[in-house]
């Protein structure tokens, strides 16, 4: 079948990349490169690349990442270092070749030249099941017992109507595609509204190109590389993204800054101008006053508006005001419960 | 006989066609889903609760409207013919059948269908 194995490694290829620190700003841009296609999940993906140094706090997450590519798999280190986790792992640091080391590796592993990577993590489940009853079974929540080394979800307050269903904990990054790239956050969901926030790791300060990530996430990838492109035709650019009518897709009034701006705001300023879009320096709000209350749509929208060094004070103030943010979050100050409110 | 025949040989084709898409999914890849695997993708992060949850059915309004909009539009159809047939004792039936209806509606105007929000 290697005729076979041949003629599938001439397809694209499937990257999920994985963003840390100081990652290459060529990074942004791969899906330019030929034969290489950019997934938003590691479900979909053949090749994990890691560009730039992932901080050691943030190893375990690397870990689960890639135990989620399917087979068969392989890594790309892009100027990070070297993990022994991952032995196999192909080590690249010019921004040049990136391209065809992916499409290398991808066509190796195909023709049976490169072993598929194993599991990091050894095979069994995070914890044991565990329950009351001799059988495992019994116990608080909705049906008893502890499935896996995780409770069964309980009910928890509700901030939307009041209507206390199950909540969800979870942590969420720091390698979802339309997360900040380093940021961690430990969830609770009811529904998709968010009722309480926790900052377990702060982004990375090097620039992520808010305005691309912003139209990314508004499902227009076009236009995100497009604003990628260096300041070349930024006239085209506005107009075209006027034309999209992005703008009037983002709720006006939602995540009001000190500085009196909303979302919209922000989006205005980044489509106007290319670089001025600093953000005056949210030195006394926290997380939760930016998102507890927001829908999950909502508050996508609102962090990837905020750059990174005022999402690393927001996160820094989260820490120092947990009663604020995190414990009750029922009525967050200076946030209005209706901005985010669209159901 | 030529039935009996017949069924086999459909049966005999399943068989083959089954066996031939497992056999085709089938690479040296794939195999039963490790456990890491089994996680749900949140970027390298961990869920602290099972997925297993009651949430609210928002959308619970809109089916009752629906319902009580498209239902009795489908009934009223075939209930035209019958009542040239019938006459006033059909017409008193769809009036009993709109009648238990607009509870429905006038239960989910209390609710605040209605409301734009």
């Amino acid at each position: 079948m290697t005729w076979l194995n041949h003629l599938a490694a001439r397809a694209h290829v499937p990257v999920f990349v994985a963003f840390g620190d100081d990652a290459p700003a060529e990074a942004w841009t791969l899906s330019r490169l030929p034969g290489v296609l950019i997934v938003d999940t590691p479900r979909a993906a053949s090749v994990l690349l890691v560009a730039g140094t992932i901080p050691e706090a943030l190893i375990p997450y690397l870990h689960r990442l890639h135990d989620q590519l399917p087979h068969p798999r392989a890594t790309v280190l892009w100027q990070s270092r070297p993990t022994q986790s991952i032995p196999n792992a192909v080590a690249v640091t010019g921004g040049n070749e990136i391209g065809l080391v992916v499409v290398n590796t991808f066509a190796d592993l195909l023709a049976g030249d490169r072993v598929s990577e194993p599991d990091v993590l050894p095979n069994k489940p995070p914890a044991e099941w565990r329950g009351v009853g001799p059988h495992g079974q019994g116990g608080k929540g909705m049906m008893g017992g502890t499935p896996y080394g995780r409770p069964m979800a309980m009910t928890d307050d509700d901030i939307r109507d009041g209507l206390a269903l199950d909540s969800y904990t979870a942590e969420f990054g720091p390698f979802l595609p339309f997360f900040p790239p380093g940021l961690v956050l430990k969830l609770t969901l009811q529904g998709d509204v968010i009722q309480k926030v926790k900052a377990t790791h702060p982004p990375f300060g090097s620039g992520r190109p808010l305005l691309a990530a912003m139209l990314r996430l508004m499902g227009l990838p076009a236009l995100a590389v497009r604003s990628l492109n260096g300041g070349a035709n930024r006239r085209v650019l506005q107009r075209l993204i006027r034309l999209s009518g992005a703008r009037f897709a983002i709720p006006p009034g939602l995540g009001r800054m000190p500085d009196g701006s909303d979302v919209r705001a922000r989006f205005d300023r980044m489509t106007r101008t290319s670089t001025d879009a600093t953000l005056q320096n949210p030195s006394d709000m926290a997380l939760g006053h930016v998102l507890i209350g927001l829908e999950w749509h909502a508050a996508m929208l609102v962090l990837s508006s905020i750059d990174a060094a005022s999402l690393q004070t927001l996160c820094k103030n989260s820490d120092n005001d947990d009663a604020s943010s995190a414990t009750d979050g029922r009525d967050p100050s200076g946030h209005d419960m209706h901005t985010g409110h669209m159901s | 006989m030529q039935t009996i025949l017949a069924i086999v040989g459909i049966f005999a084709l399943t068989v083959v066609f089954v066996g031939g898409l497992r056999a085709a999914g089938w690479s040296d890849f794939t195999g039963p889903a490790t456990a890491p695997q089994q996680r749900p993708v949140l970027g390298g992060g961990d869920p602290e609760t099972h997925a297993w949850q009651r949430f609210h059915v928002r959308y619970y309004t809109m089916m009752l409207l629906f319902v009580a909009f498209e239902m009795e539009m489908m009934f009223m159809y075939p209930w035209a013919v019958v009542f040239v047939a019938e006459g006033g004792k059909a017409l008193a039936e769809m009036g009993m059948f709109l009648a238990i209806l607009s509870v429905g509606i006038l239960y989910g105007w209390r609710e605040g269908v209605f409301r734009w929000e």
